[in-house]
């Protein structure tokens, strides 16, 4: 039993340690935010596609990379959904006409060039990602 | 039960029409084609119209069902029945950032159902004033239970059959959708979650290739029309616990059925006052593992008028599923549910099966690319329920009705 345990335990912690933790990963906003913070149940919100405007009225829209270890990561951290749960829920949106697919992109680089670009942009990225034209937000 | 598979093969070459079938594999082989096409674009297909970007998306769907005894959802199941598809394209934009508006067609062929003719699935205009107020106008798929609104899109479900106690497939047109306008929004409540909401009215659409005109066709008295207004709310409580959900739904029908008794050769009329469906569910998400159960109460209270006289007259029924489900890999899942029907007053009381229909299903989805699934499905089934209660059992096909029946369904689907 105890052997059992520990090795439970192990495994567990290989694999979240397989994955990269929270914080390295950042959340990425358009300059034109007003705030650099946002609450965890707003972040959910705008990624469930529940929410499409922020406490203080600013649009908002999600984008997301399309895979990899920093979108996996981040959809366990702020989600509580995997990628294919995700998926799952996006479509059964699209597919009674309640909701458009979000903007799904390939890399950091990507990410970060829609954001910049686009107003009301939130995305995620790999930490060590410059924050060239974006914004950094911090998730309270 | 399964070495019967053997007579598959045979029963395929009776049972199909090879014009259909070939012109149905086209059709599908042409959607396959479009979808590993449009899959290298991210899961998105669009295009730009006058700086709107139009998103299109579309699924279809191709089945067959073998049976050891009975016949079911008007499928010749006892022989092998590729009879089995269905299929459907959207297109949406978005006007401005509160203003959306789609349509939906779709189409399917199960049996006798749908009779492969295209239809208007879903149709309207979405305005969002904030997040917990917005309005839907058009013809809306009715928030009911857990999955009233996305029953035919099999791609997001593990098994190829919803549990047929609460979501019968034959009985799909009776509820899935309506013209009117719907409110609907999402209330946070810190600590303690979100509620989610949808309140609805309007008129029911009605649909002659559904189970229920069967039904009365078989039974001798062949309803003409069935049309009616209906209202509804559905709450659905997004508990602070995380991937718990709770929610519950109420749909209150006035329907206007008019028919012909054969046996007398008169005209009847069947309003109900009112049709009433109670629905309660739970839904729970632990990492890989998905559990979830439903109940629901059908009551409905209608006036028998023929010759002028009119009788009062009580129908009620109730279903019930619990299911899990697994994912194993990125690639497999597995399940079960446990689907039971109940008739409270059948026509033949001393018959044992007349009362329930009871349905326990394994099922294994094996996802070959995020846009192309396949399932295998088993399905014990034990009871036929009411003459009257149109379950997928229909006397047309099923002159004698044993009480047990195992059906194997295998289903595969595409979708972008």
């Amino acid at each position: 039993m105890k052997i059992t345990r520990i090795l439970t335990i192990a495994a567990v912690l290989i694999g979240t340690a397989a994955l990269p933790a929270a914080e390295d990963l950042k959340v990425i906003a358009n300059p034109s935010f007003a705030e650099s913070t946002i609450s965890a149940d707003e972040l959910k919100g705008v990624f469930l596609l529940t929410k499409t405007s922020l406490h203080d009225g600013t649009h908002v829209e999600p984008v997301l990379l399309k895979g990899g270890a920093v979108h996996s990561s981040f959809l366990k951290e702020y989600l509580g959904k995997t990628d294919s749960a995700l998926e799952t829920y996006y479509r059964s949106l699209v597919f009674t006409g309640k909701a458009s697919m979000p903007k799904i992109l390939a890399s950091d680089a990507d990410v970060e060039a829609y954001v910049a670009k686009t107003k009301g942009a939130i995305g995620y990225v790999s930490a060590s990602s410059t924050d060239a034209g974006v914004k950094a937000l911090e998730v309270k | 039960m399964f070495a019967d598979v053997g007579r598959w093969y045979l029963g395929m070459k009776k049972a199909m029409n090879p014009k259909s079938i070939l012109s149905k594999m086209m059709c599908l082989a042409a959607v396959f084609c479009g979808a590993a096409t449009m899959q290298a674009q991210f899961n998105i297909s669009q295009f730009e119209v006058d700086g709107y970007t139009v998103q299109v998306h579309g699924f279809a769907s191709q089945g067959f069902a073998l049976s050891n005894h009975n016949n079911y959802l008007t499928m010749d199941t006892s022989n092998g029945s590729a009879r089995f598809t269905d299929g459907g394209i959207n297109m949406s934009t978005k006007l401005t950032n509160k203003l959306r508006v789609g349509a939906q067609l779709y189409d399917r062929e199960i049996g006798q159902l749908g009779g492969g003719r295209i239809s208007l699935d879903w149709a309207y205009a979405d305005y969002k004033f904030n997040d917990w107020l917005g309005v839907r106008a058009g013809k809306v798929k009715t928030a009911l239970g857990l999955y009233n609104d996305t029953q035919d899109a099999e791609f997001l479900h593990t098994w190829a059959l919803l549990p047929q106690s609460i979501y019968p497939t034959d009985l799909r047109s009776s509820l899935i959708a309506h013209v009117g306008v719907d409110l609907y929004g999402q209330i946070g409540m810190k600590k303690a979650g979100s509620v989610s909401y949808t309140a609805y009215g309007g008129r029911r659409a009605d649909d002659k290739r559904n189970g229920y005109y069967f039904n009365t066709q078989d039974t001798g008295i062949p309803i003409n029309s069935w049309v009616g207004t209906l209202g509804g709310v559905d709450v659905h409580w997004n508990t602070p616990v995380s991937g718990l959900m709770i929610g519950g739904s109420f749909l209150d029908e006035h329907d206007n059925v008019q028919g012909v008794d054969q046996a007398l050769g008169a005209t009847f009329f069947l309003p109900s006052n009112p049709n009433r469906i109670t629905d309660g569910y739970v839904d729970y998400t632990l990492g890989k593992l998905h559990l979830n159960a439903e109940y629901r109460r059908n009551h409905t209270n209608y006036d028998f008028i023929i010759f002028g006289q009119s009788s009062y007259a009580v129908q009620s029924s109730s279903g019930f599923f619990a299911s899990a489900s697994y994912r194993l890999t990125k690639k497999i899942e597995v399940g079960a549910y446990n689907s039971r029907f109940y008739v409270d007053d059948p026509a033949n009381p001393t018959d044992p099966y007349a009362n329930h229909i009871y349905d326990q299903t394994v099922s294994f989805r094996y996802d070959l690319k995020n846009w192309w699934d396949v399932k295998v499905e088993g399905h014990f089934i034990n009871g036929y329920g009411d003459i009257y209660s149109a379950r997928g059992l229909y006397l047309r096909d099923n002159p004698t009705l044993k009480p047990t029946m195992d059906m194997l369904v295998v289903r595969t689907g595409w979708y972008f």
